[in-house]
């Protein structure tokens, strides 16, 4: 009797979480790579089209490839200055520098304001039409009469830079502060009295003690540049340019625009297949790693 | 030598910290003053304080009521706000109940196909959003369909009519999607969690002849509220924040949550010079952000490591 109640209990708890899950989650995801497989505009009858949305994607002079450049400029430019941004400050926070507090707490901050939010901030910041935080400070100081139209599609991806290392910096730093804590100090007594120069300490006991932190950092940083959307959709009215567009924006016009609902589907199973790539690499590497210990 | 080298170096990063501090608090204070002047005073005087504060009276006080009062009224920000409460309110009590369900049993109870249905709740954290949105977008066409049918003879015993059952557009297709991609987060979490409490209380509880139900609500849940608290504000900022989901299942202005409305308004090229207004919907928006924060900085910061999971 006891453990046929405790079998109904199991499945009241488990029941409910795991069919919503199942429903809205497992289902559409499987349901994913079956679309990217179709041509179908959404209303009439889907013709099974094998692999062809993935060759046309692949092709010479798709749109796909550029976009994916984009989401590669959006990893690795602001990526590289946002880690050596956030280890130069965790570092120098870590030393109890007088106010580490205060500059954690305010370095963190727009880590969690909406991305909207922070789109409109910088649209602000570039504005060329009177209210502009840059053109005004270029006007005082330089007395530069022509605005500069620095949001312009041509480079906007440029102009995203500042805002993603302005908006993204803190939460590294945060990340690779708590990892530089976790080491212990008498590592750094030990080798302070074999002579080792702080530099020293830095490469050869902060950064191997940290690598999984680290590799942990570029997986996110990589996993957010490949899914980057709103602030692009936002600066770009709805309508991203062919300098502009990103995986996910070029997928949403396909299939809400263009209603090509196959090959916008196919572009989401590619930047799912990205993601998975990530992740088991840095997987491999963290194993790797740990057994050099 | 070395010490005044050393003086040097520490006064550079001292600089250093202290640029990068006025590159991310200078912003937003901008935002926040300049929320209080007119256009024209923007366009005359970029960067002088705003009027209430250099010559306080009824005229310039004026000028920041009736930014706030454009957007909070005239462009709704009052029914976006309440649109993100309702949403991500329900959304949270529905994330926290069923999460720890599951989170418990997972993590208490042996039984068949324990460890399958963990690593389904796991995989979900590699799913990226842009994968389920576009089957999900027809899938819902497709479930609205079949709960009207389902519900008809129901609605016509109880002459209420053709009752139209719809995801699409409704609060309630977002929260469904909202819950449901929150749960591999929040379940992995909260079964870690979970694991660490001790059997003992459990086990007493048995004695005393209580029910697994009671264990649960009674026992369980309270001790794990610093478990909930943590998934809690992670699920908050990434719900209270998300964009897409509620751009492609939302189109009704009166529906609009909040990241939804601050986004058209910018980008409506009517408002793209009425910067009172703009500056004064981004101060709304990004208020309630800002007050979670003060509050609660110490267990964010603390909790990165599992929030960092949420991306």
């Amino acid at each position: 009797m006891r453990r046929r109640d405790q079998k109904l209990f199991i499945a009241t708890f488990l029941g409910p979480p795991l069919a919503l899950y199942a429903v809205f989650v497992l289902i559409p995801a499987f349901n994913a790579f079956r679309y990217s497989l179709l041509r179908w505009d959404g209303l009439g009858k889907p013709t099974w089209i094998g692999l062809a949305n993935f060759q046309k994607i692949l092709a010479r002079g798709s749109d796909f490839l550029p976009a994916l450049y984009h989401n590669a400029f959006l990893t690795v430019v602001p990526g590289s200055i946002i880690l050596v941004l956030a280890l130069f400050f965790a570092y120098v926070i870590h030393q109890r520098i007088k106010g580490a507090r205060l500059f954690r707490i305010a370095f963190f901050f727009p880590n969690i304001i909406s991305s909207v939010a922070i789109a409109l901030l910088w649209i602000l910041i570039y504005s060329p039409g009177g209210a502009g935080l840059l053109n005004n400070l270029l006007k005082s100081w330089f007395h530069r009469t022509q605005p500069i139209a620095f949001a312009e599609s041509s480079h906007l991806l440029w102009a995203l830079v500042p805002m993603i290392v302005w908006s993204a910096t803190g939460f590294y730093l945060v990340l690779f502060l708590a990892a530089m804590e976790n080491i212990p100090e008498s590592f750094y007594e030990a080798a302070r009295l074999d002579g080792a120069s702080s530099a020293g300490l830095f490469r050869h006991i902060t950064l191997p003690l940290m690598w999984d932190v680290l590799t942990t950092g570029i997986i996110f940083l990589i996993i957010g540049g490949l899914k980057f959307f709103d602030a692009i959709w936002v600066m770009e009215n709805g309508r991203p340019s062919p300098n502009t567009h990103t995986m996910s924006t070029l997928m949403y016009s396909k299939v809400f625009e263009e209603y090509n609902i196959g090959y916008g589907t196919a572009i989401a199973v590619l930047l799912f297949l990205l993601v998975l790539l990530a992740t088991l690499i840095s997987r491999r590497l963290l194993t790797r790693e740990r057994l050099e210990y | 030598m070395t010490d005044a080298l050393h003086r040097i170096g520490s006064g550079f990063k001292y600089a250093l910290l202290v640029a990068y501090l006025a590159a991310v608090v200078l912003p937003m204070l901008w935002v926040v003053y300049t929320s209080a002047k007119s256009t024209q005073e923007i366009y005359q005087n970029p960067f002088g304080l705003p009027k209430v504060i250099t010559a306080p009276n009824r005229q310039s006080a004026q000028t920041l009521a009736k930014n706030y009062n454009k957007a909070w009224i005239g462009s709704h920000f009052s029914r976006y706000f309440l649109n993100s409460l309702k949403v991500v309110g329900i959304s949270l009590a529905l994330i926290l109940l069923f999460g720890s369900m599951a989170a418990y049993v997972l993590a208490r109870f042996e039984f068949f196909g324990r460890g399958f249905i963990s690593t389904l709740f796991l995989s979900g954290l590699l799913i990226p959003m842009q994968l389920i949105l576009i089957p999900l977008f027809f899938q819902y066409s497709d479930m609205s369909e079949w709960l009207t049918k389902a519900f008809s003879p129901v609605t016509q015993s109880l002459h209420l009519g053709r009752a139209v059952f719809s995801l699409h557009d409704t609060h309630a297709g977002l929260i469904l999607i909202y819950v449901a991609a929150s749960l591999p987060f929040t379940v992995f979490v909260l079964t870690a969690f979970f694991r660490t409490l001790p059997n003992e209380v459990r086990e007493a509880a048995m004695l005393d002849g209580a029910s697994e139900y009671r264990i649960f609500f009674s026992v369980m849940m309270p001790l794990g509220k610093p478990g909930l608290v943590t998934v809690a504000i992670f699920n908050f900022l990434g719900l209270w924040n998300e964009y897409l989901f509620g751009l492609v299942f939302l189109n009704s202005d009166e529906l609009k949550t909040l990241p939804l409305g601050l986004a058209s308004i910018s980008m409506q090229a009517q408002y793209k010079s009425d910067f009172g207004l703009l500056f004064a919907g981004l101060v709304i928006a990004m208020l309630p952000t800002l007050l979670v924060y003060i509050f609660l900085q110490e267990r964010l910061t603390r909790g990165i490591t599992v929030g960092a999971l949420k991306g």
